[in-house]
Order: C-alpha cells, then structure tokens, then sequence
C-alpha cells in the first residue's frame, strides 16, 4: 500500500543511476541560485518587495486588469478573456481560423499545457510545433515536461539523438553542414545545431507565432517575456500573427516592480544574472495583429482561498522543485500533476484535491521551498495545512499510514545520500504552521531527514560489502 | 454576463482583505565602483559575448569586419554602416535569417548581467534575432549599474516605442542548456554577440 507518488517514485528509484543523476543535475541549478543569492546584499529586501508587489496586485487585480486591458487596446492590441480552459482553446483556435493558420511556432508556455492547447488545437487540423528545444524534444518524444523550466533534462542525449533522426527529415542533410569535429554522434552541440537548423525552418514557415508571458505589465500594456534560446522572438518576428496566453496572476502594476522580478527569474530559477532576451511587446509588429488572451481557469477563486490565495504569487521560477529533495530524488513524473514539486503539489490541490491528493506525500516538510522561493509562497505551510484539511476531505488516515512507506523509500538510498548531507543546514527548520503542533503524526519527514553523518558512512559501507558479495 | 465581467466581479468577490504596493524607492540596490568595468566583464564572461572598446580613430565597418571577416552580408539601418540588406526595405523578414551580421544600437546597458536595452529601431525586429550574428553599438556613457536604474531609464523616456512597440534586453548570443545541462550557444536566435562600446 501506498501513494501514487511513492510508487512512481520507488519503481524511478530502481535505477539509482538515472536517480543520482537527477539528483545533481537540479541540486547544481540550486547551488547556482545559492551563489546569485548571496552575490546581491540585497536579496532578501527583494524577497520581501516582490511578495509585497504580488500581495498588492492579487488583492487589486480586477482593476489592474481593467487597466492593462485599456492600456493593450489603446496600444492596438486585442485583449480576450477565457473563463476556462475550454473558452481559451475555442478563443485560440477562432483566432487561428480567421487567418487560415495551417502551423503554429510556440514558445514554451505552462499555461498552454494547462488548458492542453496543443491537443485541441492538432483535432483542428493545425500543426503545433514548440519551439524551446526542451520543450521540442518533448513534443517529439511524446514525453509532458518534467520540470517547469527545464522540462527535458531527464532525457538522455542518445535517446534525443535517435528521436532526431528518426523524426527531423533532413537530418542528414544538416548533418553534413556541421562543420565542428565530433566524436561522439550525439554530442549536445552538434544536436543543438541539428534543432536550431530544423526549428529555424519551422519559423519560417509558420503562419502565427504563439508566446507566454512571464509578466504583463499594467501601466503600460506590455507582455514580457524572457528566454534564453530567443525562440519566443523568432516566434513573433517571422509570422505577423502573435498570440499571447497570459494567466491572469501574471500581471504586475509598472516598470518599477518589473525591475524588481526582472532581477529574480532566472537567479532564483536557473542559476543566471538574467535571461539572454527579456523583450517587451506593446503592440503588433508593422502590418501584422497582436492578440492577448487572459486565462482565469480557476484563479478568481484561488484568491478567495484563505489558505491558499498567496499561490497567486508565484512566477514559476522554478526554484522550488530545484531545491526540494523529494523532488529531485524523485523527479517529475512521479507526481500526478503537471506541474511536480513544491507549488505542483499546491496547484493540483486546488485543481481537484479528490484527483491530486497523493502528492502531498511527496514532502518531508523540510521547507526548504520556503526558503528559495523569491516571492515568499509558503510552500510548506500551504502543504502541511492541506494534509490537515485532508480529515475532511476523507483522505486522511489512508495517507497517515503510507506516508511513512513513501519517505523511506526516498530517503533510505545510499547512493543518493550525499546531497541530503550537503542539504544539512536547512532540514530542521519547522513550517510556521507546524511550530505549535511538533507532534504531529505529519511530522513524518523530519525524523527521516535527521540522518547522523556517522550511520551514512556505516550504510555506506555496508552497501560496498554487500556490493562484493 | 461576459467571461470578462465574470471574472472581474469574481476576482471582486473574492477580494477579502488589500495590501499596499511597498514603496521601492526604498530598496538599496547594488551599484558598481565602476560600472563599465563590470559590464565588460559580465559581457565577456557570463554573457558570452565579445566586446570592443571602440577609439575615436577607428571605423565602425573595420571594426565589424574585424568582429566578423568571413561575413558576406550585413545589415542594418544605421548611418555610417556599410550594409547590403536593409531591415527597414526587406520584403519579408525572412530575408533577414540568411544576413550573416546584423548591426543594431543598444541604448542602455546594464552592468549587473551584462543586458543591452534595444528599442526596435527598424520595421523588421528580426534583424536583432534572426540573423547569424549580431554587432550592438553601445556608447560606453549609456551604462547603468542595476536594472531597476535601467527600467526607470526606460519609463521616462519617450525615446521608446513611440516607432515601433516593441523593446528588449539581450544579454549575450542565444543559448541552451536543454540537452544535459550542457552549455551551448547558438540556440535558434544569433548563435554570436559582439558589443562595440562606442566613445561618448
Ligand atoms: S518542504 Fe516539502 S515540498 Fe518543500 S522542499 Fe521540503 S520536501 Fe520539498
Ligand atoms: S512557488 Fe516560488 S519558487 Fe516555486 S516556482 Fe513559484 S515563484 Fe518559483
């Protein structure tokens, strides 16, 4: 007996190869964030800056929004409003039509994955292609993302290398245009080369470039967006048609607050001082149509949760499933929500928490989520509270019983101990909500996560005699 | 009701206690000594980009074809820029995706992390992503420490998007890190960055 977590994660846990492997990959991108972190004195006055400026806008949004829309259309850009996922896919694919549109360039949008654009928009005839190569790789594999930011790490180059052949048609060709000695066939330079070749084809030939939007900025109509690759420009530059799907939550009120989050995406999310491109569109391009669709989907009424309204907050950086151990060792596919880890495990409770309960067992309440986040979402209160709620929604003495089964099973695995002592310092801090209540039975996690250094080193040679034998 | 006044009566409804914008002007963001010196570092290091301290003497074409000798075409719409496509009179930006150096002029630069404030500045945009490479002027006096001195920068001027709406920050060449974490630049946009810092 257990949860859908844990037994994904124990099956993904067989190969501690591939465990360990994803493991180090996002513990590096946390260390990366560490530094940028601790480069800028003022860090934590930013921290608390943009929690305040999301807490304002969340709590103003209606009128920010009448704002930003006046603002758009002054600026001769269309503003639609989707209630729900349904009416966003209807709106898109209305749009589409009324320009003939036979393929679509996109660039990597959460939100589009959340209302499943791209399958409805394939029932209609329309060629979808994503164009962040992580995102590409995926959509060729037929693989969801596994990450929020960095949605294909997961994957292993040869199995990319054998995709690409099979699925990019002239492969050959733009292999032999590949001027750079390589020995190994499937070298990540040479199958980057092989996708900026193949995708900057799709730019071309696209009728209607669809972006995201990390912010919409209200004071003056803009969309921003950021990216490293440049795709979600190559998207709106070639096509004249430029879609935009933007969660409502997105919106921030003026350029002084953009300062602040423009500084925090990619320190908190990948490691980086910035993103290569941060572009601002106010407005079609020359002879070309800008629309912008407002997506609710559930959000008014999140902000109407007492308990939960500050997940509002979140710009999907990233960080939090960087940092979360039960995330890395576990990886995305062994929760049951698109979106994994600490903010995954919130949103697909206030998806539907009869359909996504099962990840709250993914958590030790280690808080370190609360800790990296750069817009104070506390995580793990938020998750300590739902296994609460938990009681009520009939759930609760199933999960009690297998939660302990679920941590062991992450924690008890030698090979991946060396980051669960490198996370040392930040385990035995307790969630707000848990101070008062230490002994809860949900207090699981915490004795799990107290390994001595000492019986490490004695499991570990252990396991090395055992390995002998 | 519309989906529209839906929403927005929702999100009214459901409005249960406001907070206050905080005030940012308070906030004490980091500054450089030097900032010039810490925007050529940044943009030869972490950005990824090679940078020339252009002299009073030099020419803007040798400098690009310094930056580029093998480039068989450039484009852009600059005065004093010796350029075979224009940006402004392409047919279809697609053009553009076959020009080996585009030449842009960026107009703040931010020391922090190395990131170039670029108005559109020609009808196609393209010129600053699809081309091979990409040449940005930038005078060396146009640089700022913090983006929060750049964005204020931006939103009092009226220098911007009033030709064309469109604005971005590019700091460095395209890159990826997709495939295994491996760094590499050329992603779909410029797969190369030179930034000529031009005197005052
Ligand atoms: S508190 Fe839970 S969700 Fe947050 S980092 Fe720790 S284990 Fe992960
Ligand atoms: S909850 Fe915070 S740390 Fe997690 S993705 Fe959202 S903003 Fe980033």
């Amino acid at each position: 007996m257990s949860t859908r977590h844990s037994r994904a994660a124990e099956a993904y846990l067989k190969d501690d190869a591939v465990a360990s492997r994803h493991d180090q990959t996002f513990f590096a991108v946390r260390q990366k964030r560490d530094r940028m972190a601790a480069a800028l004195p003022e860090w934590e006055d930013l921290r608390e800056a943009a929690s305040q400026i999301k807490k304002h806008t969340a709590t103003h949004l209606a009128d920010y929004l009448e704002r930003f829309e006046r603002n758009a259309t002054r600026n001769g850009v269309s503003v639609h409003w989707a209630e729900d996922a349904d009416e966003y896919n209807r709106i898109v694919a209305d749009i589409l039509a009324a320009h003939n549109v036979r393929k679509v360039v996109k660039s990597k949008s959460m939100l589009t994955e959340e209302c499943h654009l791209n399958e409805n928009l394939e029932r209609q005839g329309i060629t979808v292609v994503e164009t962040d190569l992580g995102e590409r790789i995926l959509q060729m594999m037929k693989l969801a993302p596994s990450h929020i930011v960095m949605p294909a790490l997961h994957v292993h180059r040869e199995d990319i290398g054998a995709c690409f052949r099979r699925l990019i048609p002239d492969f050959d060709e733009i292999a032999r245009s590949y001027d750079r000695p390589h020995d190994d066939p499937n070298d990540p330079t040479f199958l980057t080369y092989v996708a900026r070749m193949h995708l900057r084809q799709q730019f071309a030939e696209a009728d209607a470039g669809m972006t995201g939007a990390n912010f919409g900025i209200a004071e003056t109509g803009d969309i921003v967006v950021c990216t490293n690759e440049g795709n979600a420009d190559m998207s709106t530059s070639l096509p004249r048609l430029h879609i935009v799907s933007m969660g409502i939550e997105k919106l921030i009120p003026d350029y002084a607050s953009m300062g602040v989050f423009q500084r925090f995406v990619a320190r908190s999310g990948t490691g980086q001082e910035t993103t290569v491109y941060t572009s601002h569109f106010r407005g079609p391009r020359p002879g070309g149509e800008m629309h912008i669709v407002l997506v609710d989907n559930g959000r008014s009424d999140i902000l109407g949760d007492p308990e939960h309204w500050q997940t509002l907050k979140c710009m999907r950086c990233g960080a939090c499933m960087n940092t979360c151990p039960v995330y890395r060792r576990s990886a995305g596919y062994s929760y049951t929500y698109f979106i994994p880890g600490p903010i995954g495990i919130n949103l697909g409770m206030l998806r539907d928490c009869h359909l996504y309960h099962d990840n709250l067992s993914a958590c030790s309440l280690c808080c370190s989520c609360d800790n990296v986040c750069p817009v104070k979402v506390d995580l793990s209160s938020q998750i300590y509270r739902w296994r609460q709620q938990l009681d009520d929604l009939g759930h609760a003495s199933r999960m009690k019983r297998l939660m302990s089964k679920g941590m062991a099973a992450l924690f008890n695995r030698p090979k991946l101990y060396t980051a669960t002592l490198r996370f040392a310092p930040l385990i035995n801090v307790l969630p707000s909500a848990l101070v008062s209540n230490r002994l809860n039975p949900w207090t699981y996690g915490h004795t799990m996560l107290k390994f001595p250094r000492k019986s490490f080193h004695e499991q570990w040679k252990q396991l090395k005699n055992e390995e002998k034998k | 009701m519309s989906s529209r006044e839906e929403i927005l009566s929702r999100l009214r409804h459901n409005t249960r206690e406001t907070f206050d914008m905080p005030d940012l002007a308070a906030l004490t963001p980091i500054t450089f000594a030097d900032p010039v010196a810490e925007f050529i570092h940044k943009t030869t290091t972490t950005a990824g980009a090679t940078l020339i301290e252009m002299q009073p003497t030099d020419r803007l074409d040798d400098l690009i074809r310094r930056a580029y000798p093998e480039a068989r075409s450039v484009a852009s719409n600059l005065p004093g820029v010796r350029t075979d496509v224009n940006p402004d009179t392409v047919a279809e930006a697609q053009e553009l995706m076959h020009v080996d150096v585009g030449v842009v002029q960026g107009c703040i630069g931010v020391a922090e992390n190395a990131c170039i404030w670029i108005p559109q500045q020609t009808k196609e945009k393209a010129v600053c992503f699809a081309v091979q490479q990409l040449v940005i002027l930038l005078p060396r006096d146009a640089i700022v420490s913090n983006m929060h001195q750049a964005y204020a920068l931006i939103q009092t001027s009226t220098d911007y998007f009033s030709r064309y709406p469109f604005g971005t920050f590019i700091s460095g060449p395209s890159k990826t890190a997709d495939i295994e974490s491996a760094l590499v630049y050329g992603a779909q946009a410029a797969r190369a960055v030179t930034v000529i810092l031009t005197p005052p």
